[in-house]
């Protein structure tokens, strides 16, 4: 049997932000990886927002292999013929501290893995954690294919569906309507074919986010993000509505309703067809995303155990976009900053480990959960995915359009329009489920 | 020193590189000689001639049986030295990749093992082989004083030329004994022959699940009338074919019309072998498998379930 | 027996992408491992080994990441690791290498067995054995897919030879040879083990040294980019034109594909 001060399980962003912090105080950190490296088997949509976390971890970021920085958001409403975009192009995006970059988990993970090394901690992939050791219900251990190792603590960073959250109780088996499913793209295009159809210069990059009719009602979006020579193409969609569609099976094939089919379609559509031409798919990929918000979270720690990023639920939902990776990143190093504390005091109880939560408490991922608790519901209504965008875009078409014959007066077409859609009971109910948001 | 030396084990092989020597001998202006080492050196030389040889420089010692790297390097360093030569093209079979390194080693040389192409620019000799584990080619010249290269042994077929003749000059040579001694050979199983030659490739690779299941994928080959190879895990450690139908980097090249995959992942050190290929037509139930990136056509699905589909289409279209 | 296994840190090669402008590889920040041929070769040390007892090295001569990449050598059973990673050694060709290994192993002293991979996984070039063997005046064999160590006792002094299996194209030649000697490996020789967790975590405190060009005796013009006798002129992936039409209907796949095999000529009636 071998014995480490802590073991982290899953070198996502949380576990090696975790690991990092932890080794660089002196700690002796592994960490488990069931990948064959960090960042080949989770997946995210590559935005990251570093603005959250730059005070967190400082001088990490110069060296970092970042695609390209966000300095041009595009938000496109979508029916089923038409669609609306608006763009925000600012000077503000285009000086720093960039608020965001693109990454690919592949190279930006194990740059990050390398980083955690060089300060000590020991990173292992190619080993899956089987069993988390408890006794006298406290977590004492992993088990990894029969192989016991013991530790004073032990981090689960192991992403959506936590299972080391699960056998030690702090996860009930979660509701399908707390996840959604993504399903993603990466295409290869030359680096200056990316900056002519986006409009950007040299490591500059776009941000595009789609919602309406492409997810056929199902609660989602779209997004779309530059890197530096390839592009991240994806859809999110809750898995409830997707179940209430197409049954249980979500890898149906054959239903329109399969993430991977409404992702082709997707793909398909006059929009985003010229923007990906010539290019080449080199990688799909399906990931699963907690999102029940604030009210979903677990509790964060038990005797020997924290849990962080997505395994503890924090990520942001906000409609189209998701936030997890800097709330993964700022909660590893809450975690690593609760354990070096209990590591001074040689006290890993639970008492000792909820200071983790004291920290999570005071950061902005618990502010910023609270603040958009109420996001799920609003998110839900199918609404905002079907009859809003068709509105706004049929109004918008009818306005532009000019065709044989005379054309009627803004104004008649306006009011139409509005009667038609917006004087019922349930626009009200939406109305005022905004107001919480 | 100023010459080339062509050195094989394998006859075919020599005279294929004396074919080749020819013109590199001609635009680097080198006269073109040809080493032979053991028992009947001497009968083989008179014919060299008719393959662009010059001279043949022809040596016997009991210390060349068994083969042993280092004594024929140390016999081939002898007779480079007569022939006053400073480029030596050898076989690479895999008595001459053993071979070659030494010599170089024994010369302070650089060496290029398994060349692919030979050519001349600038008056340098330009070799390439495979790098990165056969995901790139990469051009190369040697710049020490003398130059080893071991060349593909099929690479060049042996054409012979008119009015060809030479002198055989017979070189005694100084030799430790080897001290390798063999105890054993034994003869490899043959499979079906030339996959080098066939216009039609069918190749199957651990998504076959046993070795039983080669009688679903037979009709297939016969519809098309093409020939069976394999990946390196199929013959190397199932044994389910014989080694010789194993297609890549460590096998058979061949350039078919038509290669078909069936099980296969394309990992580089296979596909290697068939990059050539005029058409590459994948059958795989993983979407992601690199595979599909390297094929003009792919289906993604269970074998089990495309490969009877396929056959029987292809038997109506082919009447068999 | 003491064994010296040869270990070569290459780039995952399933990783590499190729610019499809300008076909050059794409290799920078790809993880490094070791070559299946080297894992066989450390895999039979250990076996041979747990036998006839003695000792293994694991040598590599690389990049900095071999502090990391030879923990996996270290869990699998070496008993010590000799990494050498200066920047002196850069850009060596194989003449190079083969220098640095061979002073090392030289340095190391007393061995009975040198195991290499045949060829590395990279540049399978099958260069760097027949080359340190010359230059540590050993006998070779190459493409070794058997092993077996025989030890005798010839007039009160022991004697120790190697049977091997050697792989040819047309017949496996079984070859005896007199230890000390330079054996290269092929991955039918076992199926490597894969360490338990626990080894790789006491890997770290087994001994791993560090070797410099001093440690070992050797200078600039000996090794590295200066002394490298084989230029580079280009290295590009082949142009790759494939249509990759790709069906993930079975029945439309099989029509369509007939179809096009018919139509491009490749097949004929
Ligand atoms: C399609 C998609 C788009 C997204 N878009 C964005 C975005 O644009 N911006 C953003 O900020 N966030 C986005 N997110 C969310 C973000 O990616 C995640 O919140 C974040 O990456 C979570 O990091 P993590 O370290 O907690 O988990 P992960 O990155 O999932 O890491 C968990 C790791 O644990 C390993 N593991 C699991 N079980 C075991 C085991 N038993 N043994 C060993 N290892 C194990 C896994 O292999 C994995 O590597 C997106 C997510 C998805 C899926
Ligand atoms: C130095 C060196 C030299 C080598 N030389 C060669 C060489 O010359 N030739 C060679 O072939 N290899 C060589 N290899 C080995 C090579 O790297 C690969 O390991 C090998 O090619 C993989 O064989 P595979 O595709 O059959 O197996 P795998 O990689 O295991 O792939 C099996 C594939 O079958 C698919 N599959 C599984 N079940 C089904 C099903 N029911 N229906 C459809 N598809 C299914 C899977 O999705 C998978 O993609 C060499 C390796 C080294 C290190
Ligand atoms: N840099 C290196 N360090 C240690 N061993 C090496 C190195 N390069 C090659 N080898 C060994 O030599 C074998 C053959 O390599 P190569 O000659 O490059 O095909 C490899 O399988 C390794 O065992």
């Amino acid at each position: 049997m071998e014995k480490v001060e802590f073991v982290v399980v899953g070198a996502g962003l949380s576990g090696l932000a975790t690991a990092l912090v932890l080794a660089e105080a002196g700690a002796e950190v592994l960490v488990v990886e069931r990948g064959d490296y960090p960042g080949s088997k989770n997946v995210t949509g590559g935005r990251l927002y570093l603005g959250p976390v730059r005070s967190y971890l400082p001088d990490l970021w110069e060296e970092a292999p970042l695609e390209r920085r966000v300095v041009k958001e595009r938000l496109t409403m979508m029916a089923p013929g038409s669609s609306i975009t608006a763009e925000l192009s600012s000077e503000r995006f285009r000086n720093p501290p960039f608020p965001s970059y693109t990454l690919l988990h592949a190279t930006f993970d194990r740059w990050f893995a390398d980083q955690a090394s060089a300060r000590g901690a020991m990173v292992i992939s190619g080993y899956k954690v089987d069993d988390v050791l408890q006794k006298d219900g406290k977590v004492i251990g992993i088990v990894s294919s029969g192989d016991e190792i013991h530790a004073d603590a032990v981090v689960a960073a192991d992403g959506a569906l936590s299972f080391m959250a699960e056998k030690t109780g702090l996860l009930k088996p979660r509701a399908a309507k707390n996840y959604a499913v993504a399903a993603k793209e990466i295409i290869e295009l030359p680096p200056h074919v990316i900056e002519d159809r986006f409009g950007v210069e040299n490591d500059e990059g776009t941000a595009q986010l789609f919602f309406g009719s492409l997810t056929a009602g199902i609660h989602g979006g779209g997004f779309l993000y530059t890197n530096q020579a390839s592009l991240s193409l994806g859809l999110v969609l809750a898995i409830q509505d997707l179940m209430d569609k197409s049954g249980p099976n979500l890898s149906n094939e054959e239903s329109a309703f399969s993430p991977h089919n409404l992702l082709e379609a997707f793909k398909d559509r006059s929009e985003i067809r010229p923007l990906i031409a010539d290019g080449h798919s080199v990688e799909y990929s399906a990931h699963i995303i907690p999102e029940g918000g604030f009210r979903a979270l677990p509790r964060l720690f038990t005797d020997g155990m924290l849990i962080v990023g997505d395994a503890a639920g924090f990520t942001l939902n906000l409609g189209v976009t998701v936030r997890g990776m800097d709330l993964a990143l700022v909660s590893g190093v809450l975690a690593a900053r609760a354990l070096l504390r209990a590591r001074e005091r040689a006290d890993f109880s639970s008492a000792s480990l909820s200071y983790y939560e004291t920290l999570i408490k005071e950061s902005f991922i618990w502010e910023d959960l609270k603040t958009f608790q109420h996001m799920p519901d609003f998110l839900s209504n199918p609404r905002i995915y079907e009859r809003y965008p068709s509105m706004a875009c049929d109004l918008l078409e009818q306005i532009l359009w000019v065709g044989e014959g005379t054309k009627e007066k803004l104004s008649t077409t306006i009011l139409r329009t509005v009667r038609q859609n917006l004087f019922r009971i349930s626009v009200l109910r939406d109305l005022f489920t905004m107001r919480k948001i | 020193m100023n010459g080339i030396v062509v050195y094989s084990e394998l006859e075919e092989t020599a005279l294929g590189l004396l074919t080749k020597g020819r013109e590199l001998a001609s635009e680097l202006n080198k006269p073109l000689s040809v080493a032979l080492l053991g028992e009947q050196a001497g009968d083989r030389a008179e014919n060299t001639f008719g393959y662009g040889a010059t001279q043949a420089f022809i040596a016997d010692s009991p210390a060349l049986t068994p083969f042993q790297a280092s004594t024929y390097a140390a016999a081939l360093k002898q007779i480079m030295t007569h022939a006053e030569a400073d480029i030596i093209l050898i076989g690479s079979t895999r008595r001459g990749r053993e071979l070659a390194p030494r010599l170089a080693q024994k010369l302070s040389a650089g060496c290029v093992t398994d060349a692919i192409s030979l050519s001349v620019e600038d008056n340098r000799l330009i070799v390439e082989r495979r790098a990165l584990g056969g995901n790139t080619v990469s051009a190369k010249v040697i710049t020490s004083q003398q130059q080893v290269v071991a060349v593909m042994p099929k690479l060049y077929d042996a054409e012979p030329m008119t009015g060809g003749a030479g002198e055989v000059i017979p070189v005694s040579l100084e030799l430790q004994g080897p001290t390798t001694k063999v105890l054993e050979r034994r003869p490899k199983e043959v499979g079906i022959g030339n996959l080098e030659e066939a216009d039609v490739l069918v190749c199957i690779g651990r998504g076959l699940n046993d070795k039983g299941d080669l009688s679903l994928i037979q009709p297939l080959v016969d519809s098309v009338g093409g020939m069976l190879g394999c990946t390196r895990p199929i013959s190397h450690e199932y044994h389910w074919l014989t080694e010789d139908q194993m297609v890549g980097l460590s096998g058979k090249e061949s350039s078919p019309n038509l290669y078909l995959a069936i099980g296969i992942s394309g990992q580089i050190q296979h596909t290697v072998g068939v990059m050539n290929a005029k058409v590459i037509v994948a059958i795989n139930n993983d979407k992601n498998a690199p595979i599909f990136k390297i094929a003009d056509y792919g289906i993604v699905g269970d074998l089990y379930q495309v490969v009877p589909k396929l056959t029987e289409k292809l038997q109506s279209e082919f009447g068999q | 027996m003491n064994i010296i296994v040869c270990m070569k840190q290459v780039i995952d090669l399933e990783q590499i992408r190729i610019k499809p402008n300008t076909r050059e590889p794409v290799t920078k920040g790809l993880p490094l491992l070791f070559g299946d041929f080297e894992k066989c070769a450390l895999e039979e040390a250990v076996r041979i080994q747990e036998k006839h007892g003695g000792k293994v090295t694991a040598l590599a001569v690389g990049s900095p990441k071999l502090k990391d990449t030879i923990k996996e050598a270290l869990a699998i059973g070496a008993d010590e690791a000799i990494i050498l990673t200066d920047p002196m050694f850069n850009d060596s060709d194989a003449m190079g290498s083969a220098r640095v290994i061979a002073k090392a192993i030289h340095k190391i002293g007393e061995y009975d067995l040198i195991l290499l991979g045949d060829s590395s996984a990279d540049e399978y070039s099958g260069e760097i054995p027949p080359r340190i063997a010359e230059l540590l005046d050993l006998p070779q064999v190459g493409f070794a897919r058997e092993l077996e160590i025989l030890e005798g006792n010839d007039q009160g002094t022991n004697t120790k030879t190697i049977r091997a299996v050697r792989d040819l194209e047309d017949a496996l030649e079984v070859v005896e040879l007199d230890l000390p000697a330079v054996v290269g490996v092929t991955s039918e020789l076992n199926t490597p083990r894969l360490a338990p967790l626990s080894a790789i975590l006491k890997a770290g405190r087994k001994p791993l040294n560090e070797w410099g060009p001093e440690d070992i005796g050797i200078t600039a013009d000996e090794v590295g980019a200066n002394a490298s006798v084989v230029e580079v002129l280009s290295n590009l992936a082949p142009v790759q034109d494939r249509k990759e039409i790709i069906y993930e209907d079975v029945e439309e796949g099989v029509a369509e594909v007939v179809k096009a095999l018919l139509q491009e000529g490749v097949l004929t009636q």
